[in-house]
């Protein structure tokens, strides 16, 4: 016990947490060898060095846009990352330790699974109950006699171990599905650097980039063809999966493309990626769905997140899927009870790892004991033996003599779905409260990845604390936290450069020319939506300001027209004029997200648009469209909300917009990813102007002036005019800008000679023979607007415009036939899926 | 009995289909009471290739991809197959059968393993249990008891065609006491695996006889495990599967054997019509 821990007299010592080991203090309270260094550092930069120093972590966590899916909250948004900035240390023979079973355990669940689907004498002999097995829905019979190239089935495999308060190690869980977590245990380790790069250096530890290389060679080795430089795709469930973040952050880091189900297409047993420049052969996919999810012809039909047809793939060996399909077997705790013997029988080696006591209720004798204990307090951890059972673990320390009774009958009525497992009482880790340490329990989930017929073991991993001293769940779904881990293997990595970490290795991606079509789609809607936000945007400033600086002449006699023009926009409600009304319209137009083609509602798409496309979209561009939810959220108090709030938010919209276009002109390589962008905004730019000019400029109108001030001033144009002529507004010189002059960018030919340019450098369509049709279009728009003479549109005897109308109206109407055409030759392929029964 | 089967099956879509992935269950399988002797599957429009392996449970399960758009997909299966007679069961008791299949290790009872446990459409629960209990009683041979449950399911379940679907639940059927072939199947699965016997489902073709239901379509009955092997019974027609029934394939249940399951890009809203027809030659 020390009553002095945590105080601002000693920040770096914490009250010990009874009945559990302490990783960083030894029972006389002395700090363990391996610490000593980062303590010695944390002491010699003080609460408020580090503190200062943890700020800069959070930004970058937040910058970044580490971010998690909490279940049953689908958004894109996701919530922040939690990490502490103090790193759970290994010390060396622990990590020796560690990693040897670690390595062991890797292949005995190989051999497990290798067995189960394929001479399964596993369960002809009994060592394993059949029900585990042939009665498991996650025993997926479609994979039984495939053979897994190499015989090799976990490509990763990762267990979640905890040490007992006697200090030895423990497996809670077994991760063979699609382990999770690498990538935040990286992402982990890049904040650490940046936080405490001398401590780093000063612990001995070693860096994470070398396992990742050997993880990239393995998945490269399991290419069956073009080995020298396979196509290989992170098949992702989409944007609402828990790690989603991780697997765009994962597929940048390795290079791979990130693709869903419905880019993938099977045609005579081999997976094709759907792009814009046609069908091309994937080699491998590294899995990061359900197995069971993966083929809805032979898995599970209501899955729509599958390939159909890829299991043909898989039997016919001309795609490797890491790791195999039918590994989620293996996955969780269901054959803890068995490992030993499985170890010995299958490996001939002594189990070096064990898993915590777990015991399969299937086994009546086991019932009995478990039903036994329930009768009084017990420390048991009830977890499913098998998918589709309970899914929670449910804890039965504290529970209540009746919930235990009602739990008690839960597990007989059906005793070969449940497990009970001992509770470990986590070890105790330092966590930085914000002025000093406190305790936590933690579990450390570890990685091992394929590396000729053995493993390599990842030299850290990913640690998971719990939320308070007293909880033992370490879930980050469930308020715990993340941690660095440092296994101090003693060893001076050499790699290190003391001062500056050496980023991560970055490889010449294919992922740039693999654009799936899908994410083509994408990038369109995301260049029209953002063109909509700022067009919106601007015209609700103009209305914002007409009704804020009321005493300015000016502005006040361009106010209704801008109101006109909103509602011919389809924004606003048409004809209102009562001062009252009009402010409560633009405010709702402002922040209402319901509000369909409000600035809110046009920010709502971007953002979700923006989350599709995290892995296509550089760090910079992606944070100005992160931090766009700040600024739309309506002040909540006090109300009303005020014009001035608004017309600031407004402005901050714009800027928002405008970098976003900036940092993608600037730094997005001019791939077709950035040419569909681009499309996509042209054509909402032109059509904007269109419309605008349409409903201005076509007919007679006695204010004609009021009218032409607003529309520049709306299409940001009131400089150039003014700058070119210092005569007074007129109409021909304003439509001349605003249509014709292509060294305008607002102008409509500016656009359109844009859009020709794309058009021109678009692959060959892959559905053949339509690219004329887009050329041809693309051509004919940008000619209209060279070719036609002004004195034409705009007669010089004044008077309704009928040929400025027509042209206009014929533009419009091409522009749309461009934008479908567009979608049929490119983006038409991801439409959606039915299942035939 | 020598027959000529027929299965047709077809979709029209309002929309164009630009792909199309199947998987087919509608190769009839040899087996100890039938023999095939040949047989044919026409698919229209007509795929590059069709491709056709054996799938865990012993079926021909065959996949095609239609890769042009479509408005229309035919699949028409068009076997003879000779019927024999099954074979009488030797008086056992049920109890036998049961610990057969979880204690020996021959290849028989090692293959019955497999439909011993819940599946998809066919799971046990206490009420399904107490239900077949009353046809189980201590020491009553397999046959005579596994007969009693299929005819006690044929008087206490409705035949309604309209009543249910594919996606019904197994509970909801016990529950309204309604269902068509596939349902009673489901269920009499259900009891029998709740007593810890080996059931499995039968997916294939009953020639119109007077009296029987079911032959307008695809057929389903079920199959119970015994020492001297496997015994085929038709809940639905309360009768034991004989020389009017046409095996196609098995397995745990509907799921596995389906006669026909895809997954199609586009095609609006879509209908169905299937025909079967069984002649004697």
């Amino acid at each position: 016990m020390n009553s002095l821990a945590g105080t601002p007299t000693q920040p770096w010592r914490y009250p010990k947490l009874d009945g559990c080991f302490d990783e960083m203090f030894d029972a006389s309270g002395a700090v363990r060898a391996h610490w000593e260094p980062l303590r010695a550092g944390l002491e010699a930069m003080g609460p408020e060095g580090l503190e200062s120093r943890w700020s800069e972590g959070r930004r970058l966590i937040h910058d970044n846009g580490v971010t998690y899916n909490a279940y049953g909250e689908p958004g894109i948004a996701g919530r922040p990352w939690p990490m502490d900035p103090v790193p759970l240390l290994i010390g060396p023979e622990d990590w020796r330790f560690l990693e040897a079973a670690m390595i062991q355990r890797a292949r005995l669940f190989n051999a497990i699974l290798a067995d189960l689907y394929g001479a399964q004498t596993l369960v002809r002999r009994r060592v394993l109950p059949a029900e585990l097995v042939l009665g498991n829905p996650a025993f997926l019979r479609s994979v039984h006699g495939v053979e897994a190239p190499g015989g090799m089935f976990l490509h990763v495999y990762s267990a979640d171990v905890a040490r007992s308060a006697d200090g030895r190690w423990h497996v809670l869980a077994d991760r063979t599905q699609a382990p999770s977590g690498a990538g935040y245990a990286l992402e982990n380790r890049i904040v650490s650097l940046r936080v405490l790069p001398d401590l780093f250096a000063a612990a001995r530890t070693s860096r994470l980039a070398a396992y990742f290389e050997k993880y990239r060679d393995t998945l490269v080795g399991l290419a069956p063809r073009h080995r020298d430089n396979p196509r290989i795709v992170l098949l992702t469930p989409g944007p609402f999966s828990e790690a989603y973040f991780e697997h765009s952050f994962l597929a940048r880091y390795l290079g791979f493309t990130m693709v869903e189900g419905a880019d993938l297409l099977v045609r005579d047993e081999q997976v094709y990626l759907k792009t814009l420049s046609g069908l091309l052969p994937v080699d491998v996919i590294l899995r990061r769905q359900n197995d069971s999810y993966s083929d809805p012809l032979e898995l599970r039909a209501d899955s729509i997140l599958g390939v159909p047809g890829l299991m043909q793939a898989v039997r016919a060996g001309t795609v490797a899927v890491a790791n195999a399909i039918g590994s989620g077997l293996a996955d969780g705790s269901m054959l803890a009870p068995f490992t030993g013997r499985l170890c010995r029988e299958l490996l001939g080696e002594d189990l070096q790892l064990a898993s915590a006591a777990t015991e399969w209720l299937g086994d009546p004798d086991a019932l009995a004991r478990v039903t036994e204990a329930l009768q009084s307090e017990c420390s048991l951890v009830m977890k499913p033996a098998m998918a589709g059972g309970i899914v929670e673990p449910v804890f039965t320390a504290g529970l209540s003599r009746l919930r235990r009774a009602e739990l008690a009958k839960r597990l007989s009525a059906r005793p070969g779905r449940f497990l009970a497992q001992r509770e470990i009482p986590l070890s105790a880790v330092p966590v930085w409260t914000g002025s000093g340490l406190a305790a936590r329990h933690a579990s450390i989930r570890l990685y091992a990845t394929a590396s000729g017929d053995s493993y390599r073991v990842m030299p850290g991993g990913l640690a998971r604390v719990s939320g308070s001293a007293a909880s033992l769940v370490v879930s980050v779904q469930k308020g715990g936290g993340s941690k660095d881990v440092w296994a101090v293997t003693g060893e001076l990595d050499r790699q290190v450069s003391l001062l500056r970490p050496a980023p991560p290795p970055v490889d010449v991606s294919r992922a740039t020319f693999d654009l799936p079509s899908r994410a083509a789609d994408n990038l369109f809607w995301l260049g029209r939506y953002v063109e909509r936000l700022e067009a919106g945007s601007r015209m609700l400033r103009a209305a914002l300001l007409g009704l804020i600086q009321e005493s300015n002449p000016f502005l006040a006699a361009s106010r209704p027209v801008v109101l006109d023009l909103l509602a011919a926009s389809g924004l606003a409600s048409s004809g209102l004029s009562e001062p009252a009304l009009v402010r409560q319209e633009l405010l709702s137009l402002l922040y209402d997200p319901g509000r369909q083609n409000g600035v809110s509602w046009n920010a709502l798409q971007v953002r979700r648009l923006g989350g599709l496309l995290r892995d296509r979209l550089s760090s910079d561009a992606w944070r100005v469209l992160h931090q766009l939810d700040s600024v739309l959220v309506a002040p909540a108090q006090p109300l009303p909300l005020r014009l001035v709030t608004g017309s600031e938010a407004v402005d901050r919209v714009i800027v928002h917009a405008a970098s976003f276009a900036g940092f993608c002109q600037e730094s997005m390589t001019r791939g077709q990813g950035w040419r569909f962008l681009d499309i996509g905004r042209r054509i909402d730019r032109a059509s904007h102007a269109i419309e605008l000019l349409r409903h201005s400029l076509t007919v007679e109108r006695r204010n004609e002036r009021d009218w032409i001030q607003a529309l520049l001033e709306i299409t940001d144009c009131s400089l150039t005019y003014r700058s070119r002529y210092l005569t007074s507004l007129q109409a021909d010189l304003a439509i001349d800008l605003l249509l014709i002059d292509e060294a305008n960018p607002r102008s409509v030919a500016f656009q359109l000679a844009r859009l020709a340019e794309h058009i021109e450098l678009l692959p060959d369509a892959p559905a053949g023979g339509r690219r004329r049709i887009e050329s041809r279009l693309a051509l004919k728009l940008l000619t209209a607007v060279r070719v036609v003479p002004l004195d034409r549109l705009v007669p010089a005897d004044g008077g309704n415009r009928p040929a400025l109308e027509a042209m206009l109206t014929q533009i419009s109407a091409d522009l749309d036939e461009l934008s479908a055409a567009l979608t049929r030759s490119y983006l038409s392929h991801a439409g959606p899926a039915q299942p035939l029964g | 009995m020598l027959y000529r089967a027929t299965h047709r099956t077809a979709y029209y879509y309002s929309e164009p289909v630009s792909i199309c992935h199947n998987q087919v269950h509608l190769t009839p399988r040899s087996c100890a009471r039938q023999r095939v002797v040949e047989t044919a599957l026409h698919v229209e429009p007509r795929p590059a290739r069709i491709t056709s392996r054996t799938d865990c449970f012993g079926n021909i399960a065959a996949s095609f991809a239609i890769l042009e758009p479509h408005d229309r997909l035919v699949v028409t299966a068009d076997s003879v197959v000779e019927v024999l007679a099954q074979a009488e069961a030797e008086p056992v008791p049920w109890e036998a059968a049961r610990d057969r299949v979880r204690d020996a290790a021959d290849d028989g009872a090692f293959e019955a393993m497999h439909f011993v446990f819940d599946s998809p459409f066919a799971r046990a629960w206490p009420a399904v249990r107490n239900y077949a209990e009353d046809s189980f009683a201590a020491g009553r041979p397999l046959a005579e008891a596994a007969a009693c449950l299929c005819g006690r399911i044929h008087r206490d379940f409705r035949y309604d065609a309209q009543a249910t679907s594919v996606t019904t639940p197994v509970e909801e059927v016990f529950e309204e006491r309604h269902g068509v072939c596939q349902d009673f199947a489901h269920i009499a699965i259900a009891c029998l695996r709740s007593l810890g016997l080996a059931a499995r489902y039968v997916s294939g073709y009953l020639r119109s006889a007077p009296g029987m239901v079911g032959a307008e379509a695809s057929h389903a009955w079920i199959s119970v495990y015994g020492p001297g092997g496997w015994i085929d019974f038709d809940p639905t027609n309360d009768v034991a599967a004989g020389l009017n029934h046409v095996t196609v394939a098995w397995g745990r249940d509907y799921g596995d054997v389906a006669p026909v399951r895809g997954v199609a890009l586009g095609g609006g809203e879509h209908t169905v019509t299937v025909s079967v027809g069984v002649e004697p030659l």
